[in-house]
């Protein structure tokens, strides 16, 4: 067999996969906050009293209150923690929307059974196979997929991608390229590609995606990335990752949905308030989705941004200045044509009377899925929403004007 | 087995190692050592020679982090019951090479007192380091397989507050004293040990004035994840009643600093019921015991756990039979680990399950490391590779540990295969591997030897003959390299353990 040249065995790759379509016209970013976030300290419901009087310690101050510990007043009822400015704009502009009360049916209060829950898109005890990710996916585009159609920074997939026809798992798309030990590694990934389309289990289909993925990657992986309109990114994984993401966008290589977690919001001990555990995070996720949202300024009519978290958290505070699992929370969507600059979804109360007797948090109003089911439908342009979700009666909410 | 050291030699290298140690080239150090005991690549190796895994490289591979040179024939000599028996009682197997290598890490032998004084990146350092060590080492494969098990099962998440300077006492006085136990001293040794106090909020647990509100963190994962499962029956009221039972667990300071004590006056002492039992008021610190025994007797428990056990030796798909066997054993025993161990590796179901499971990054990496017979001190490069694949030592944020199924690990290929090609190259600083000996070792004597029959290798590295397809790739790889350079040699060996066949286990 003659010496094949790299060219040639990139070409022979890039043809075999067919329906590779070098822009997507939408791009779903899915950001998870993983261990349960306190939503009622990051859009604080300052004109209810029971609100500061049942969190004595890690209250957000009044808007009306002076100097930087005062939260930033939204509206009439809610403030926003005042970590989060840098999204302020965003919100001001209309492009953010967020909806109060989501969550989902399971009364577990696990963190693993209700992140599965919802990003498989079941209902409690109903399964409906796969990722809700992954469904959409399939829904979508049918089998017109690229390797990079579905990217989740960090080491592992996300359950919501469980299913997906090709997704990848990535930290940086720099080092994203085979190693070996001579020359023209493509003989190498020519091997590899062999082996692993010879394999009958479940190894195959991860193994020629992931030599499909490299050939794609070679072409971005030469230039450095510059941000647009002076983002500035922040030093935290959180942003890193969302780098990543803006730089696949930008690249067009036919991203459609991209996962980013930022783990650590089980705050059950000292939680903080305008500063301190949760305050950080908050931090980070503010600054982060700024900088993601400059930089990406000329993809507005392009990308979607979700929100959410597993559940929220009890809407009073613990005898260790913390707060237990709870229920409602409030998700959040960026993007543009939203009805954005306001927290829709009616106000539950945070339910005095009931929290002496045990477990309890924000009432649950809006099914999570319907958040999903809305953005997929009005944002994505997905047709058949129940190949998403099966047997599920969406709500309204109306989060895309 | 290898030949018993005399204890004069022992003595001799304890005594060089002791001051040679710390300075820098160690590894090479490391490598003579193994020579002078026989811990080193062996002369001479047999290579299976079925199509299908040999059954003593699938014992090793599933009890164990895969053979390391000789391993398999070592087994099939001894007969695998004799080698089960023998891991079973791991005080019995002289595992003093390995102690030898892993004796510099020397904060985790220390308590948590005396921890504190050290910086965490060295206090992480050493953990991870050693962790890996005696996975590769140990002679005790069992045991090291069955703490990293239960250091999922238990698991600790190092970076979350005190937690770095409490594990190694963890491990020792928990996971290791008790992994092949019984699970209820496990349980209980847990459930007031300081690294889990700090991990899941245990020592902020308190009854606090009339209206008291205790932290369930704890109790909840307790219920949920150490003992009954999920579905394993439990309300939100167990959860909240075992939360009771729990409180009043502190943290010591000062000289007591990271020593667990009960506190009586944060205790709740009222009575409480817990899964339909009754905990009569005033137990004060024995509520804890009282709760791990209604936990741990609970029928649930017993599935969960042969559930747990079964999917990691046998199958992601646990056979309802074997799963029942199991579950009666720890029923009838009172939760002993070792009967579990042995009704599932004596099972048909596990032997024929060979080859059908995905090994998790941190398998894969060991047992690269162990085919290889690499030298290695177990240093930053090599956990670099972990981490980049997302399963670093202890560095799971989450209490439901590690994930234990293929799927979560399908996107860390690439990391794989790159650090394969690293290993075998020789370009990981602290990990080298003699691939010539190794190849010598086979049988195959010189780079022609090795184009002729990669097979050979493959069967090594593999436990079975290579497919018509795997011949096949191997086959078209070879007649594109030229055989005058080495460095074939090392890409051809990264490229088999790249391969899917050396993914599964």
């Amino acid at each position: 067999m003659p010496e094949q040249s790299r060219r040639q065995f990139l070409q022979r790759l890039a043809l075999r996969s067919d329906a590779l379509s070098e822009k997507s016209d939408k791009t779903l970013v899915c950001i998870f906050l993983r261990g349960g976030a306190d939503t009622l300290n990051m859009f604080i419901p300052y004109a209810d009293d029971t609100y500061y009087k049942i969190r004595p310690t890690i209250s957000i101050p009044h808007p009306s209150g002076k100097g930087s510990d005062a939260s930033i007043r939204l509206d009439d009822f809610y403030s926003l923690h005042p970590k989060l400015a840098p999204i302020l704009p965003i919100y001001k502009e209309g492009r953010m929307a967020v909806v109060q009360a989501v969550g989902t049916d399971n009364p577990t209060g696990s963190h693993f059974e209700t992140q599965d829950q919802m990003e498989h898109g079941d209902g409690f005890k109903k399964t409906a196979g796969g990722g809700w990710l992954a469904r959409y996916l399939r829904a979508r585009f049918g089998n017109n997929l690229t390797p990079l159609s579905a990217v989740s920074i960090g080491p592992m997939l996300p359950e919501s991608l469980r299913g997906a026809p090709g997704a990848s798992a990535i930290t940086t798309i720099d080092d994203i390229r085979i190693k070996a030990p001579c020359e023209n590694p493509a003989v190498v990934a020519q091997a590899l590609t062999s082996l692993y389309g010879a394999d009958v289990g479940v190894l195959s289909i991860p193994g020629r995606d992931t030599l499909r993925l490299l050939t794609r990657v070679e072409t971005l992986r030469t230039a450095e990335y510059k941000p647009a309109n002076g983002a500035n990114y922040p030093d935290s994984n959180f942003a890193r990752g969302l780098r990543e993401v803006a730089r696949l966008i930008k690249s067009d290589v036919g991203l459609e949905v991209a996962c980013v977690d930022l783990d650590g919001w089980d705050t059950h001990f000292v939680q903080g308030s305008v500063d301190g555990q949760q305050a950080a995070l908050i931090e980070t996720l503010g600054a982060g989705l700024a900088a993601f949202d400059a930089d990406l300024a000329s993809r507005r009519k392009q990308v979607t941004t979700l929100i959410i978290t597993e559940f929220g958290r009890r809407t009073y505070e613990n005898g260790s200045l913390g707060t237990d699992h709870g229920r409602g929370f409030a998700a959040m969507v960026i993007g543009d044509g939203l009805r954005g600059g306001q927290i829709l979804g009616r106000y539950p109360g945070l339910n005095e009377a009931k929290w002496v007797l045990g477990p309890a948090g924000l009432d649950v109003i809006y099914d999570y899925r319907t958040v999903l089911s809305e953005v997929l439908t009005n944002k994505m342009a997905l047709r058949d929403i129940g190949a998403v979700f099966p047997g599920f009666e969406p709500q309204k909410i109306g989060i895309v004007a | 087995m290898t030949s018993e050291l005399s204890r004069r030699e022992f003595l001799a290298i304890s005594t060089l190692l002791g001051c040679a140690l710390p300075l820098a080239g160690c590894s090479n150090l490391n490598g003579y050592v193994a020579d002078s005991f026989g811990g080193g690549i062996p002369e001479k190796i047999s290579v299976p020679d079925s199509p299908q895994i040999d059954p003593a490289f699938h014992l090793i591979s599933r009890a164990g982090f895969g053979p390391w040179p000789g391993d398999v024939e070592r087994i099939n000599k001894q007969g695998a019951k004799a080698w089960i028996e023998e891991q079973l009682e791991p005080e019995s197997i002289d595992d003093r090479l390995c102690d030898f290598r892993s004796k510099r890490f020397e904060s985790v032998f220390l308590d948590p007192g005396t921890c504190y004084e050290f910086k965490r990146e060295a206090l992480r350092k050493d953990l991870c380091r050693y962790h890996l060590m005696r996975s590769v080492y140990s002679k005790r494969q069992l045991l090291e397989s069955m703490v990293e098990f239960f250091s999922d099962h238990f698991n600790i998440y190092i970076e979350k507050g005190d937690c770095i300077y409490l594990k190694a006492t963890d491990d020792r006085s928990v996971i290791r004293k008790n992994a092949l136990g019984r699970f209820h001293d496990l349980v209980l040794a847990s459930a007031t040990s300081p690294a889990m106090l700090v991990y899941l909020d245990g020592k902020e647990n308190k009854k606090e004035g009339p209206k008291g509100i205790p932290n369930e963190n704890y109790a909840r994962e307790l219920l949920e994840l150490h003992t009954l499962g999920v579905d394993g029956g439990y309300t939100q009221n167990d959860v909240y009643e075992a939360a009771r039972c729990l409180t009043g667990w502190r943290l010591g300071s000062d000289s007591k600093r990271g020593t667990a004590f009960f506190d009586p006056n944060l205790h709740d002492d009222g009575e409480k019921i817990v899964l339909g039992k009754k905990i009569r008021a005033g137990g004060g610190e024995k509520d804890v015991a009282a709760l791990v025994n209604i936990a741990c007797n609970h029928p649930s428990t017993a599935k969960y756990i042969a559930k747990k056990l079964v999917s990691h030796f046998v199958s992601e798909e646990p056979p309802q039979a074997l799963l029942n066997r199991v579950a009666k054993r720890y029923s009838e025993t009172g939760g002993q680990i070792k009967p579990m161990i042995r009704e599932i590796l004596y099972s048909n179901e596990f032997k024929e399950s060979a080859g059908s499971k995905m090994k998790r990054p941190f398998q894969y990496v060991v047992s690269c490391l162990r085919a290889t017979g690499a030298d290695t001190m177990a240093g930053d490069e090599v956990l670099e590779y972990l981490t980049r694949m997302g399963h670093g030592p202890f560095q799971y944020p989450t209490p439901d540990g590690y994930p234990t199924e293929a799927n979560p690990w399908l996107g860390t290929l690439l990391w794989r295969w790159n650090f394969a090609f690293a290993l075998c190259s020789n370009s990981i600083e602290t990990a080298k591997v003699e691939l010539a000996d190794l190849c010598n070792a086979v049988g195959l004597e010189d780079l022609a030897g090795i184009k002729k029959s990669p097979a050979t290798l493959f069967a090594y590295l593999a436990g079975r003959r290579p497919n018509a397809e795997e011949s096949k790739a191997f086959k078209d790889y070879l007649s594109q390299r030229n055989f005058e350079d080495e460095k074939v040699r090392d890409e051809l060996v990264g490229l088999i353990l790249s391969s899917p066949a050396f993914q599964k286990v």
